[in-house]
């Protein structure tokens, strides 16, 4: 096959699937909108520490898999699943898991920067004041900042409205608030399609940061964000059942060295080579 | 006057071919629709202006604000206009304790918590509630809260008619007021925000009272003054309710007669063209009408900043 002109992380992680250390593991995932069966059948391990990726084309369902990993899908109505996502071993679908106690864990990052119009300060410290936190909150805004790298940027305006920073800016701060409630997993949903390229390479930079705390799941529609930054890539596609409705599947889930040079699976070289999508 | 398919062929020009007539005519009643209202609130302050000045001219302003009685109509005439002010004041203060959390929480619960099928059962009944005509209002309170208000709390000594029932159901006629526009406020919030809280693990009621009213705020704010306005101005409810007698009182027990009331009441009485009690109507009006005037103009200054932060 023609390699695809783009950059490949090292192979860091460890090359057999057995050595993952599973965050989260997919069983069989069917995601429902109403009657509407939006995903199909997913399975796959976030492994612990890594950042994984998840690509496809528009309309592959890689957004509502994303969804479903800190119960946001719960929010619209008439959405349910099937199948499992177990969280170390606790099922975050189970009748006796709460939705909340589930986003103070693992949390989120929008495709469009969305800071509350407060001061820089008060975002921060809002996830933290929510879970009830209120000692220290200096330190803990401090933390989370420096973390985000935006905290050299911010100093001296902590008393701003976040409204005024610019659009990257404004993406670290989201992303500096979901780390002040210290979370252990981070979902990224197309953190950087909002953004110029100066402001990506900052976000994409910062990632590699995190990796060494934080697992990360990002979903990109841009197969080089995917390429640079990711340990594992998921490959998602849509595709039309005998009765004519349109699915999301999982068509490969692999180290993400392995997705872009050597594919076991054809669909995914065609995507990845440009041939479609 | 769709233009025929072979319009764009060469040879043809670009130029109209046929004046649009219905067009010019659309623009023109438009235009008169809108002067029409503009020049209704010019006549308006024209047809004050004179009578008020000829008031000044013939009471001092040292009158009509140093003193605190008032009875332009009585013999000697006295035209001390703080008893109606401070009626005006106090009932629409009972009106906006009745109505801001009220007409507050039913739109965050409208925007907020309710179902697409629950809010279109809930926002017409609301929408009712602002179509009832104020003589309703009115004799309602004088006929039925009167009377259970003196039964369950005969401590209060309530007159048969006071300012406190009066402004009890001028507050209920402003619930939808404050509760539709605040509902609109809130729901132009992007729901990128309410994501945003629920994702950092807040529940729906901390995300709608620290992200959503917070960010609707000057809408709401928008709203509330232009509830006051109403209630300033309400005048059925208060006649009715809340009487035409002027004394300098804050107790909400007492009947106690608000500007508008006082414009009522002399408007409908006897007092002939030309007359100090005529002229005192005007007064009157021209001062309601600057005081509801300016918290509009607030209103309308909050709505434009309300508008900055989202466009």
């Amino acid at each position: 096959m023609s390699q695809p002109n783009v950059t490949i992380r090292g192979p860091e992680v460890p090359n057999t699937p057995g050595s993952l250390d599973p965050v989260f593991t997919v069983e069989d995932l069917s995601v429902f909108y109403g009657d509407y069966e939006a995903v199909r059948n997913v399975d796959m391990m976030i492994g612990r520490r890594e950042i994984t990726a998840m690509i496809g084309p528009s309309g592959c369902g890689k957004s509502t898999v994303l969804r479903c990993f800190n119960r946001m899908n719960d929010l619209i109505p008439g959405a349910h699943i099937k199948g499992k996502i177990l969280y170390h071993d606790e099922n975050l679908y189970g009748d006796h898991v709460d939705p909340i106690e589930v986003r103070r864990r693992i949390g989120m990052v929008f495709q469009k920067p969305n800071p509350f119009p407060k001061s820089i300060y008060e975002n921060v410290a809002y996830g933290p004041k929510v879970n009830g936190i209120k000692r220290n909150m200096d330190t803990v805004v401090e933390e989370a900042l420096t973390k985000a790298a935006l905290w050299d940027e911010v100093k001296d305006k902590l008393k701003q409205n976040a409204l005024s920073l610019s659009g990257g800016q404004q993406q670290r701060l989201c992303i500096a608030r979901a780390i002040a409630v210290k979370p252990e997993v981070i979902l990224m949903d197309e953190p950087c399609s909002a953004l110029d390229p100066i402001a990506t390479t900052k976000i994409e930079d910062l990632m590699q940061e995190l990796r060494q705390e934080y697992t990360i799941l990002i979903v990109t529609h841009n197969m080089q964000q995917a390429a640079r930054v990711s340990d594992r890539t998921a490959f998602f596609t849509a595709e039309v059942d005998d009765a004519g409705v349109r699915h999301g599947r999982l068509v490969e889930f692999d180290q993400t060295t392995r997705i872009f040079t050597k594919p076991s699976d054809k669909r995914t070289e065609d995507y990845i080579t440009g041939r479609f999508g | 006057m769709s233009a025929p398919a072979n319009a764009a062929a060469p040879g043809k020009s670009l130029a109209r071919s046929r004046p649009r007539y219905g067009e010019y005519l659309i623009k023109a009643i438009l235009l008169i629709a809108a002067l029409v209202s503009i020049a209704t609130t010019v006549g308006i302050v024209t047809a004050l202006v004179e009578p008020t000045i000829e008031f000044f001219s013939e009471v001092s302003l040292g009158q009509f604000f140093g003193s605190t009685t008032w009875g332009p109509l009585f013999n000697p005439p006295a035209f001390g206009v703080w008893p109606i002010i401070v009626a005006t004041l106090e009932i629409t203060l009972i009106a906006i304790i009745v109505a801001v959390p009220l007409g507050l929480a039913a739109a965050i619960f409208l925007s907020e918590y309710a179902t697409p099928r629950v809010r279109r059962i809930c926002k017409p009944i609301l929408e009712v509630l602002a179509g009832v005509p104020t003589v309703v209002f009115g004799f309602f309170a004088l006929t039925f809260v009167t009377p259970l208000l003196k039964d369950w709390f005969p401590f209060l000594e309530l007159e048969s008619k006071n300012a406190l029932s009066a402004g009890l159901l001028v507050g209920v006629m402003i619930i939808p007021i404050v509760a539709s526009l605040s509902e609109d406020a809130m729901t132009a919030v992007p729901n990128g925000l309410r994501e945003g809280s629920f994702a950092l693990g807040a529940s729906k009621m901390i995300t709608s009272v620290r992200v959503v009213v917070p960010a609707a705020f000057s809408g709401i704010v928008a709203a509330v003054i232009l509830a006051i306005s109403r209630a300033a101005g309400e005048t059925m409810i208060v006649a009715i309710a809340g009487g035409f007698k002027s004394v300098f009182t804050l107790n909400p027990a007492d009947e106690m007669a608000t500007m508008a009331a006082f414009i009522a009441q002399a408007g409908s009485g006897d007092a002939s063209v030309g007359s100090i009690p005529y002229k005192t109507i005007f007064a009157v009006g021209s001062l309601l009408f600057i005081m509801t005037f300016a918290m509009n103009y607030v209103s309308a200054r909050m709505v434009q900043k309300y508008r900055e932060v989202y466009e």
